[in-house]
């Protein structure tokens, strides 16, 4: 079976007062159907950049190079009008910033209603009911009041589901999920990942999941990358890279993961 | 010494729903809580996504006011505190957010950001603006170069550590850290947690300390206070509250600790022992 999703050869580039900078260096990897990829790496190593390049929506003056296909489609290059159509609908979001992605004006009930029948239709009722229920599976308490609330009236980590809920309710082929549950408490966490597990197995979902807790990766992921300044330093299956890591960085990482059991100073 | 004690407060929200007809309604996002943080001391808070833990902390900040309850701050009531004294509090008292971007200013340079609160407060830092900023930047493992970038030009976790950067510029007594290291990769985080305790035993900084992440809540607190629905439901010392918990939400949270899986884990120990 192909790859639903192929990065080839990925380069971003910034322009800045000394020169162009490469945030991202000849960059590849492969996402399968019902498959998890998750990337890990260097504070500014271009993880998030690399998630906006995918979806055209890098700063003005940022350049690409390569290719990204999905299910066969070249990404790179298309217009702001196609693109537009594949964002949401084909490739879901979750970005790292939940405050600034969402729309502080409306109420997240509207977004996440306008977010559903932009894509999948219907009225604006039933609309509305799809927004209370993905609340609910999120595990926000009392949806049908929150619906109605804006994001400012959220805690960090409830806007973080209400992220996670917008981009569930279109159903994409490829979700990807920028820091998601940073903001989440373990056991919220949990949930949250066994509800993207469950999206996996029903819809056949792709997902990229961009994390610093090497724990999580562990036990979603099927394939790893590891990056730092850019480069992808380490790309290989979950087991190869966290028993038998092969570059330093990659053991250096593992090695500062803090541990719960670990001995404390007193 | 108390630092900071926080007395019965609670914080009630009244919201509207949509439309004309709409009822109001109230909720109470943090229920009598009370505690207490001692000089020098890191009280660690954990506990449910929206248990009000973040509400808690700009209460204890001055920057929300709390239906009920009291602040006093180095045996000052400060609850209703008011011009210089207010001033004076703000000095004292840092705060690093949970969501960088949106606290750092998009029209100011990092420089500008950091030497911020030490404008307000006239003082000068010895040897210009620009090499106290580098420095700084340079503790928390951001690029001195960047001085003069705006925050658009940072990542999630480089803006992170401009908000920690900015915070420890005023020398305060007590640095509330909303989760302040969340963003950053393991190696850097430890980096910044290292920094946190040094400067806490050069200076005697106190902090409130808010986390997800328990194992970095173990390296870097003394005691431990648990919320769950706005309420305190545990408080004790690290070693407390982690060994022996005692409340079932906490004995839950403990248990739901995401771990690496343990064969990888030890086949890659095994391999680099050899
Ligand atoms: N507008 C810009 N101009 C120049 N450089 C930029 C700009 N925006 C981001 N960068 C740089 O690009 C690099 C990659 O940023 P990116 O946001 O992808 O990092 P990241 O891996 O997601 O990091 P984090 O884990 O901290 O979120 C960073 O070093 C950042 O400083
Ligand atoms: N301005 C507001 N209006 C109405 N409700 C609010 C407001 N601010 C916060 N809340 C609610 O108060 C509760 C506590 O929020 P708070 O931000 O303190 O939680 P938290 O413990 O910091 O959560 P997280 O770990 O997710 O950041 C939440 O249920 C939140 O929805
Ligand atoms: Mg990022
Ligand atoms: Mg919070």
């Amino acid at each position: 079976m192909s790859d639903l999703f192929i990065v080839d050869d990925l380069t971003v580039t910034f322009p800045t007062s000394r020169g162009p900078v490469e945030v991202v260096k000849n960059l590849s990897f492969t996402v399968g159907r019902d498959d998890t990829l998750g990337i890990v790496g260097e504070s500014g190593s271009g993880k998030s950049m690399t998630a906006l390049a995918v979806l055209g929506l890098l700063p003005r003056g940022a350049q690409t190079s390569g290719s990204v296909r999905l299910d066969g489609t070249e990404l790179l290059g298309k217009s702001e009008r196609d693109l537009r159509a594949v964002r949401g609908n084909a490739i879901s979001m979750v970005f790292q910033d939940p405050l600034s992605s969402l729309n502080p004006y409306y109420t997240v009930g509207l977004q996440i209603s306008e977010m559903y029948q932009t894509h999948q239709g219907g009225s604006r009722r039933a609309a509305k009911q799809v927004a209370i229920e993905a609340l609910e599976r999120v595990g926000i308490p009392d949806p049908e009041r929150r619906v109605d609330h804006y994001p400012h009236q959220f805690s960090g980590g409830q806007r973080q589901r209400v992220m996670i809920a917008m981009a569930l309710c279109c159903s994409p082929s490829l979700l990807i999920a920028d820091e998601p549950t940073t903001a989440l408490d373990v056991t919220v966490q949990a949930q949250i990942l066994e509800l993207l597990a469950e999206l996996q197995s029903t819809t056949g979902t792709g997902m990229i999941f961009i994390t610093h807790d090497l724990a999580v990766i562990s036990s979603i992921a099927q394939r790893v990358l590891v990056m730092r300044e850019g480069d992808p330093v380490e790309y290989g299956t979950a087991e190869q890279v966290f028993s038998d890591p092969q570059h330093e960085y990659t053991r250096m990482l593992l090695d500062a993961v803090p541990r719960i059991d670990d001995e404390v100073p007193a | 010494m108390t630092l900071l004690q926080v007395r019965g407060v609670t914080k009630q929200f009244v919201t509207r729903g949509e439309g004309a007809m709409a009822k109001k309604s109230t909720f109470t996002a943090v229920d009598d809580v009370s505690f207490e943080v001692e000089l020098g001391e890191t009280l660690a808070i954990v506990g449910e996504s929206g248990s009000g833990k973040s509400t808690t902390a700009r209460i204890a900040a001055r920057l929300l006011e709390p239906t009920n309850g009291s602040v006093v701050f180095d045996g000052q009531d400060v609850t209703r505190a008011k011009g210089k004294e207010l001033a004076t509090f703000r000095n004292n008292v840092q705060v690093v957010f949970q969501d960088p971007f949106s606290s750092l200013n998009p029209r100011y340079t990092v420089e500008r950001i950091i030497t911020a609160p030490l404008s307000y407060q006239g003082i000068a830092p010895e040897g210009g603006r620009r090499a106290f900023t580098q420095e700084l930047m340079e503790r928390v493992g951001l690029n001195p170069d960047h001085y003069r970038r705006y925050p658009a030009q940072f990542s999630g976790g480089q803006a992170q550590r401009i908000g920690i950067a900015r915070a420890l510029a005023v020398n305060p007594k007590l640095v509330i850290c909303d989760e302040a290291v969340s963003a950053l990769d393991v190696s850097i985080q430890a980096q910044v947690l290292q920094l946190l305790m040094r400067l806490q035993r050069e200076s005697g900084f106190s902090y409130i300390f808010i986390a997800h992440d328990l194992a970095v809540v173990r390296q870097i607190s003394q005691r431990v206070a648990v919320m769950n629905r706005g309420r305190i439901v545990e408080v004790g010392s690290r070693d407390q509250v982690f060994g022996d918990p005692q409340d079932e939400y906490t004995k839950t949270l403990l248990a739901a600790v995401p771990r690496i899986n343990p064969e990888w884990d030890a086949r890659r120990r095994q391999k680099e022992a050899s």
